[in-house]
């Protein structure tokens, strides 16, 4: 937690800055499912923020479904949030060699990405046709 | 609201020709943290020494826990922690024998906190006062103000000069204090990075004029920044009605607004202008816009 550094200085609310640090900590792994985290008070302290910010952000999360408050022991990381983490963390590499491929074939940056989204919109023409016939 | 801890209303002050306070009338809620900002000779100062009693209200008044702080001035300030730009310590006592001095005072000081405090903020019990460091100076007159656990704490400029480490500390001790239940700080500064860390509610005085006195988040909710380009350069600001403050040269012109009276993109239609950057203003942007209306 002691790389946040909060920008009040930014017109973006402070409270907006934690829970896209928070997000970002549990996608990359920092922040594993189930884990608990700090107590309003701590984070407060920790952050030099005002307890109410914290409480907000906790707030957002959960709204969001990333957290959830148990009442009297504390925010949890939900269980569920993990395993998109995992999933994303698998597709990493199948990703990584597809580009790789691409580029032996001098492909670029733009055209990689325009490969990619051809793909995806041929795919999501696919299955609103099926979806049409059934 | 429920019973404001301090309540002021139409509080004026003058000396000599120039108004120190313009009918400034504000309610400070138990339990938050009491932003107070603006330039040097705003009227912060003279705001605060009206709540401590030091000053009488000549027209207006002023109630601290529903007391008059001029006529109540034990059970006033019994209950109120202080600390000033420059902690009015005297100079020839050790801290040990200022600190027995405080609690002589203070029927609910804690010793095990102040023993605390001390410890965390290496303070050597036998150094005399005048012989401390600006900071260190500070240290110890955030455990005066801290020790007897006020349930107000009001921290006039206390960042004043200070290098970060000490600045950090005061931050600290106003979180600490608003997380335990119930009590409130008013926290005066120039520093609007550390207002807007830890403030809950904004109170905005410029040439002794309440300008802002709102919830914090509202404030930041309020106040956007649009950033406009123009075709052709102007000489003269664009004229935009609902507009805070406009700056800027040539092509390129910055409206801060409040959000909810102005439509940006019907502006910007208006004036023949595109919408480079729409985004919420910073605290220091809004400050700036406020002190320059008239």
């Amino acid at each position: 937690m002691a790389a946040l550094r909060l920008n009040p200085s930014l017109g973006t609310p402070l409270y907006v800055q934690v829970v896209e640090h928070l997000k970002h900590s549990i996608a990359t792994g920092a922040i594993k499912a189930g884990e608990q985290l700090p107590s309003v008070r701590k984070m407060a302290e920790d952050l030099l923020i005002n307890p109410n910010t914290v409480v907000r952000a906790y707030r957002d999360l959960e709204s969001e479904g990333i957290v959830e408050l148990r009442h009297g022991s504390g925010v949890f990381v939900r269980e569920s949030v993990s395993a998109r983490t995992d999933l994303m963390k698998k597709a990493e590499p199948i990703i990584r060699a597809a580009v790789d491929r691409l580029e032996t074939l001098d492909l670029d940056e733009e055209d990689i990405r325009r490969l990619m989204e051809n793909e995806l919109a041929v795919r999501r023409t696919a299955r609103q046709a099926r979806k049409r016939r059934a | 609201m429920r019973d404001p801890v301090a309540a002021v209303t139409g509080l004026s002050r003058t000396f000599g020709s120039k108004k120190a306070l313009n009918d400034v009338t504000l309610a400070v809620s138990r339990g938050c943290v009491f932003g107070l900002v603006g330039e040097n000779g705003a009227g912060k100062s003279t705001l605060i020494k009206h709540l401590l009693g030091l000053w009488r209200a000549e027209t207006g008044s002023v109630h601290v826990f529903g007391l008059d702080p001029v006529s109540e001035p034990t059970a006033v300030l019994g209950r109120i922690g202080y600390l000033s730009e420059q902690p009015d310590l005297p100079g020839w006592m050790r801290v040990d024998e200022l600190l027995r001095y405080m609690q002589a005072f203070y029927p609910r000081w804690d010793s095990a906190y102040a023993g605390q405090l001390l410890e965390q903020f290496g303070l050597d019990l036998d150094s005399r006062v005048k012989t401390l460091s600006k900071g260190q100076r500070a240290r110890l007159g955030l455990i005066a103000a801290e020790a007897h656990r006020p349930d107000l704490l009001i921290l006039d400029e206390p960042s004043s000069g200070l290098d970060p480490i000490v600045r950090r500390d005061i931050l600290e001790a106003i979180i600490r204090t608003v997380t335990d239940e119930g009590r409130t700080v008013i926290f005066s500064s120039h520093l609007l990075d550390e207002v807007e860390r830890v403030s809950d509610h904004l109170a905005m005085l410029h040439k002794g004029t309440l300008k802002l006195c709102a919830p914090l988040d509202d404030v930041k909710a309020q106040h956007r920044r649009i950033l406009l380009r123009f075709n052709e350069p102007r000489r003269d600001p664009p004229s935009v009605s609902g507009a805070i403050h406009v700056a800027g040269s040539g092509r390129e012109w910055t409206v801060i607004c409040d959000a909810a009276r102005l439509h940006a993109s019907a502006m910007a239609q208006n004036l023949g202008a595109t919408i480079v950057d729409d985004c919420p203003a910073s605290l220091d942007e809004i400050f700036v816009a406020h002190a320059a209306l008239n």
